[in-house]
């Protein structure tokens, strides 16, 4: 079943351009990436989603709804969209856990989470609860930047470029973080990343987003483990 | 003259000026640091608390009612304003609303005199709070001493707000990341529209408060914007503890001036105001957000 489906949109930031008729589309309980080079399109293509930059035409649904004119806000409190955006925004001057308690909400359905279960899942959190969030390392932030977006019990989690500015080793912790919430395929994901050993690691299709968003194709992990090349021309790397 | 008893009531003076300044400076200092929108009527809004609040307890209503009330209708034209004026333009460059707020100012200010008459009014509070009372040894009248204790309560809940509510964390967050809080789901009109409608309360609330001690006339929302501009400077836009603090600083300068050098106690003000903006540009705490 489609849980976000794209068809054909165009975005653009005042005059330029910058999504040109993309459409993709992503299963229930999916985790999908989106690869490609720098300034392709890929954050545009989440912010269109988002309603943060909405496209001027084309359509998006989140569970069959036309969701193209949402307000952010709809986006996330009806769509259950989580996003999680590459600069991590963690509110400086605000601890940890008044990081978290902003995007808590109180819904009727039993709720998959809560502070408490945020901070078992994150010991780190607990432990630096009271300090304020900007004074956390970069990985801890990504840890922060996630756990606030489950505050809002999504189904479906878009993250862009996880693994940024991260050494190998918190890539890594933070990968397994992820692969571990996507394990009962409650959660669906959508995931950017340059990095195609995260995207491979995490996700099990993956877009090939050329200039002004142009989709080239969507591969299996599989596929992109037979035809490298073509990922890593695609990449540039 | 006494030198105790002089001092005892400067000091309270003092305190109450700075209260003053305070409840209505920081009203403009959270839309600002929220909504980034300078809002030039909102001394309109304080003399438009004022005038509601005299004509309700020239109505017959209760004065502690009346303190109530009229911040609350001042915050219902807040809404009004927000709607109109403000949320069209949420999108485009700050000058549309100083623009824009500054022809409401006009209006407003128009529109007061249309309906109160250029007059001086006098709004009469109640019988017990015209008496006075022994703080320290020294009488003082009871108004300026419930004048006091409203500020200081409205500062204290003002800060539970800020520090211990999700609405204040909001607020902090919404000042410093504003994307960011829209991405986590929340309503963000909701949040413009609220605090607006809460800023013009407090002046509203300072309109009535400041009625019986300076009398109600039509100038009186354009003075004290300019105080709680430089109020606003000194404190560092944006910056909360900053304001409460300049607050403080500039009704005891202010007070002082009054009392040593009567002419030009303004002139020290602004003194002061040009070189803190010269050495200290983003205010005594160094926390100011101007952009
Ligand atoms: N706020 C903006 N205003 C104008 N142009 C923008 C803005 N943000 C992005 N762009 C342009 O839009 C295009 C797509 O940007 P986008 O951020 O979506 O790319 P991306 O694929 O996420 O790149 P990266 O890998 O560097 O994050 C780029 O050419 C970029 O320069
Ligand atoms: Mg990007």
């Amino acid at each position: 079943m489609r849980i976000l489906e794209l068809d054909n949109i165009h975005a653009y930031y005042g005059d330029s351009h910058v999504i040109q008729g993309l459409s993709l589309y992503v299963d229930k309980g999916e985790a999908v990436s989106i690869i490609g080079r720098n300034g392709v399109g890929k954050t545009t293509t989440l912010r269109s989603i988002m309603g943060l930059t909405p496209p001027a035409q084309g359509t998006i649904k989140i569970n069959g709804e036309d969701s193209t004119k949402w307000t952010t806000n709809k986006v996330v409190t009806k769509g259950h969209v989580a996003y999680i955006p590459a600069e991590r925004h963690i509110f400086p001057g605000v601890t940890v856990e008044e990081n978290l308690r902003i995007a808590e909400r109180k819904s009727k359905k039993n709720d998959q989470w809560n502070l408490d279960l945020i901070y078992n899942k994150f010991p780190i959190l607990a432990e630096r609860r009271k300090q304020d969030g900007a004074t956390l390392s970069g990985g801890e932030q990504q840890m922060l930047a996630i756990g606030r977006g489950l505050m809002s019990n999504p189904s479906i989690m878009i993250l862009d470029e996880p693994s940024q500015g991260l050494a190998p080793l918190i890539v890594e912790t933070v990968v397994d973080t992820i692969k571990q919430l996507c394990k009962d395929q409650t959660l669906t994901l959508i995931l950017v990343e340059q990095n195609y050993h995260v995207a491979m690691d995490l996700a099990s299709r993956h877009y090939l987003m050329e200039i002004k968003g142009k989709i080239a194709c969507d591969m299996s992990s599989q596929e992109c483990q037979e035809d490298l090349d073509k990922l890593i021309k695609h990449l540039g790397v | 003259m006494d030198g105790h008893i002089f001092i005892v009531q400067t000091v309270l003076n003092c305190l109450v000026l700075g209260g003053l300044f305070f409840l209505i400076a920081i009203g403009l200092n959270i839309i600002y640091g929220i909504s980034r929108v300078i809002n030039i009527a909102h001394g309109s809004l304080y003399a438009l608390g004022a005038y509601f609040g005299y004509t309700l307890v020239a109505t017959g209503l209760n004065f502690m009612f009346a303190l109530i009330l009229a911040p609350l209708m001042v915050a219902i034209v807040g809404i009004v304003i927000e709607r109109v004026i403000l949320l069209p333009t949420r999108d485009r460059p700050m000058v549309y609303t100083l623009i824009l707020t500054y022809g409401l100012m006009v209006f407003m200010d128009g529109l007061l005199k249309y309906i109160w008459g250029d007059q001086i009014l006098f709004i009469h509070p109640p019988d017990f709070l015209s008496e006075s009372l022994t703080i320290a040894g020294v009488p003082y009248p009871f108004y300026r001493f419930f004048i006091l204790m409203a500020t200081v309560a409205s500062m204290a809940s003002l800060y539970m707000l800020i520090e211990k509510t999700k609405v204040g964390i909001i607020m902090r967050a919404a000042s410093t990341i504003p994307e960011m809080v829209y991405s986590l789901g929340i309503d963000m009109k909701l949040v413009h529209v609220g605090v607006f409608a809460f800023g013009c309360a407090l002046a509203g609330l300072g309109g009535i408060i400041a009625g019986p001690l300076f009398t109600v006339y039509p100038m009186m929302g354009g003075e004290m914007l300019i105080s709680c501009f430089v109020v606003l400077v000194v404190g560092g836009l944006g910056s909360i503890k900053g304001v409460t603090l300049a607050a403080l600083l500039i009704g005891t300068v202010q007070t002082l001036g009054f009392v040593f050098i009567t002419d030009y106690a303004m002139v020290i003000v602004y003194v002061m105001m040009a070189l803190i903006l010269l050495f200290m540009p983003k205010g005594i705490l160094g926390e100011g957000k101007f952009e």
